[in-house]
């Protein structure tokens, strides 16, 4: 992305070239992927010409002024529907954007669509979407992964440059790892939520996509930071790019979890991020085995603490204010008929169980337990913090699955087994492509971080990417 | 175990119509899901508190001072069904005999 920055400052290429060639992209591309729910040629197109007169003028917003980049539909846009793939939110309008849209337009990127999502970014294959599936760019009969399933697409297929996601329990990296691209979610507070429709609020974390470390970090850059509607900000959450990166991982220590590398890991992957921690050491890192024990609980504890978290937040769809209303007698039918008719099958078994969970008589062996057991899993990562700085493990067990060919729910969620943790402990996690498997399908390897320590996995992953290429152009990989 | 009467009551509090094809179907899912996740309930918790906040800086209070809000208008804006600057439902309560 410097080298396209580079490009507009000396007037090499105009944001409107640029805007042009990508709804160029998506036009002749999306409809075999559709990665987007919705596509802005016009207002995309208009902040591209007020982009390209600010250069002339000699007064860019950023050195990214004038790069297009494309949103996940759970991110409220003015001017632009937010449906968050849903039946419910069908011509919705948000009368304002959220906060990270705001910086985005702030730094003067042009927004060029609306990308697909599993409804109200629940999955991980976008196939919960209620208006159409996403395919994998690698292999069109696979998914791309989910929830940011539309986001990473449109990056891999080259339709968008760079895109925004959510995770929750790994909804940007799972996607990331089976497109083959670069995503990023933050420490828990880093990045302001204010304007993003929210699934489970303890978790939730807007990040950046992107086809590199680098661009990733960049628009990770453009939205860091605190913002007084979103109580859970934190005061310190500015990024600031780095001017220059180390060379080495001298004196950095890297944990390897036995416990991400056993049952169910597809041999191709446990061997493909076995060969990317061997690159880190190449580089001076110190590796060193860790254990995070209670991790084999992060999936459940995670599924029991997202459908609470999302029964309670999703009671707000209730055809009064905004979305869907279906007519009946009297105001009780109404909410009930409007819910029944605007939610998706996935989104009310998520509602039926976290209803069950937060029943006065489950709330406790279900609800609390899995608090307790979060509480236990944060413990294990703040024990290996003490001892590394770095925690690697696959991002995902295997790499991207058929379209339809997982119909058990509880099948999907395990895709999200190793991603989960970061989200139940607040801690930022970078995924990255490490290789491919026989068929050619991305693998990912994924680094985490202690509480604020994002800047470390992008100089690592910085790193690890180009220790990565310059191994598989000596065929080592 | 959860019993069929049991689902229909959580749809009910979810506000959710079941058809019975689904409450055969969810019950099966909620029950599955339940089996899998036993082993979370057996984790020894005993003296451990339970969190359901992991960031690492304070919540924060706003200054308390008044600014602009979404101004009618827009807020009303997406309502199914608006008159005179209000939000309309259909009736909550009975007509009094």
């Amino acid at each position: 992305m410097n080298e396209l920055a580079q490009k507009l400052s000396t007037g090499q290429v105009t944001s409107v070239e640029l805007v042009e060639y990508y709804l160029d992209q998506i036009r002749s591309r999306d409809g075999e992927i559709g990665a987007f729910l919705h596509v802005d040629e016009q207002g995309a197109l208009e902040s591209a010409r007020a982009a390209d007169a600010r250069r002339r003028a000699g007064r860019p917003l950023s050195p990214w002024d004038g790069i297009p980049v494309a949103v996940k539909d759970n991110i409220c846009t003015v001017g632009m529907p937010t449906t968050c793939a849903s039946r419910m939110l069908r011509g919705y309008y948000s009368p304002f954007d959220a906060e990270v849209v705001e910086r985005l337009k702030q730094a003067g990127l042009p927004i060029l669509g609306k990308t697909n999502l599993d409804e109200f970014a629940m999955g991980s294959s976008t196939e919960y979407s209620a208006y159409h599936v996403t395919r994998n760019p690698h292999d069109l009969s696979r998914v791309p992964g989910g929830s940011s399933g539309g986001s990473a697409a449109a990056v891999a297929a080259g339709l968008a440059p760079w895109a925004l996601g959510t995770d929750t329990g790994g909804s940007i990296r799972q996607p990331a790892a089976f497109c083959g691209i670069v995503g990023f979610k933050p420490t828990y507070g880093r990045v302001s939520r204010w304007g993003l429709v929210a699934l489970a609020s303890s978790m939730d974390q807007i990040g950046p996509m992107a086809a590199t470390v680098e661009d990733a970090e960049a628009l990770f850059s453009l939205i860091a930071g605190g913002d007084h509607r979103d109580s859970t900000s934190a005061p310190q959450a500015e990024y600031v790019l780095p001017e220059e990166i180390p060379d080495c991982l001298e004196g950095v220590r890297v944990g390897v979890p036995e416990e991400f590398f056993g049952n169910g890991v597809a041999e191709e992957v446990a061997a493909k991020v076995k060969a990317a921690v061997k690159l880190l050491e190449g580089l001076g890192a110190e590796v060193r085995p860790i254990s995070l024990p209670h991790s084999t609980y992060a999936i459940d504890t995670y599924l029991t603490l997202v459908t609470a978290e999302a029964s309670s937040n999703l009671a707000r769809y209730d055809g009064v204010r905004y979305g869907l209303r279906v007519a009946a007698a009297d105001a009780a039918a109404m909410f009930k008929q409007t819910r029944t008719q605007g939610f998706g099958h996935e989104v009310k078994r998520r509602i039926m169980l976290g209803t069950y969970v937060l029943t006065a008589s489950h709330h406790e062996a279900y609800y609390q337990q899995a608090c307790k057991v979060r509480a236990l899993i944060t413990q294990d990562l703040e024990n290996a913090f003490r001892q590394v700085h770095l925690i690697v493990t696959p991002t995902t067990p295997s790499t991207a699955f058929r379209i339809g060919e997982k119909q058990d729910p509880l099948q999907m969620y395990l895709s999200d087994q190793f991603t989960a943790t970061a989200n139940l402990a607040g801690v930022p996690a970078l995924t990255m492509p490490c290789g491919r498997d026989k068929l050619g399908l991305p693998i990912g390897v994924q680094l985490m971080a202690d509480h604020f320590q994002d800047g470390l996995l992008f100089t690592a992953g910085r790193l690890l990417e180009r220790a990565l290429k310059e191994a598989e152009a000596v065929g080592q990989l | 175990m959860i019993s069929r009467s049991e689902v229909i009551r959580m749809a009910e509090l979810a506000r959710l119509e079941l058809s019975e094809a689904e409450i055969v179907q969810y019950q099966e899912d909620l029950n599955r899901f339940l089996r899998s996740g036993a082993a979370l309930r057996q984790v020894d918790t005993s003296g451990v508190d339970l969190i359901t906040y992991v960031g690492r800086a304070p919540t924060r209070m706003r200054a308390d001072h008044v600014e602009p809000s979404l101004p009618q208008a827009k807020a009303l804006s997406n309502g199914p069904q608006v008159v005179d600057g209000y939000f309309r439902v259909p009736r909550v309560m009975e007509d009094a005999e």
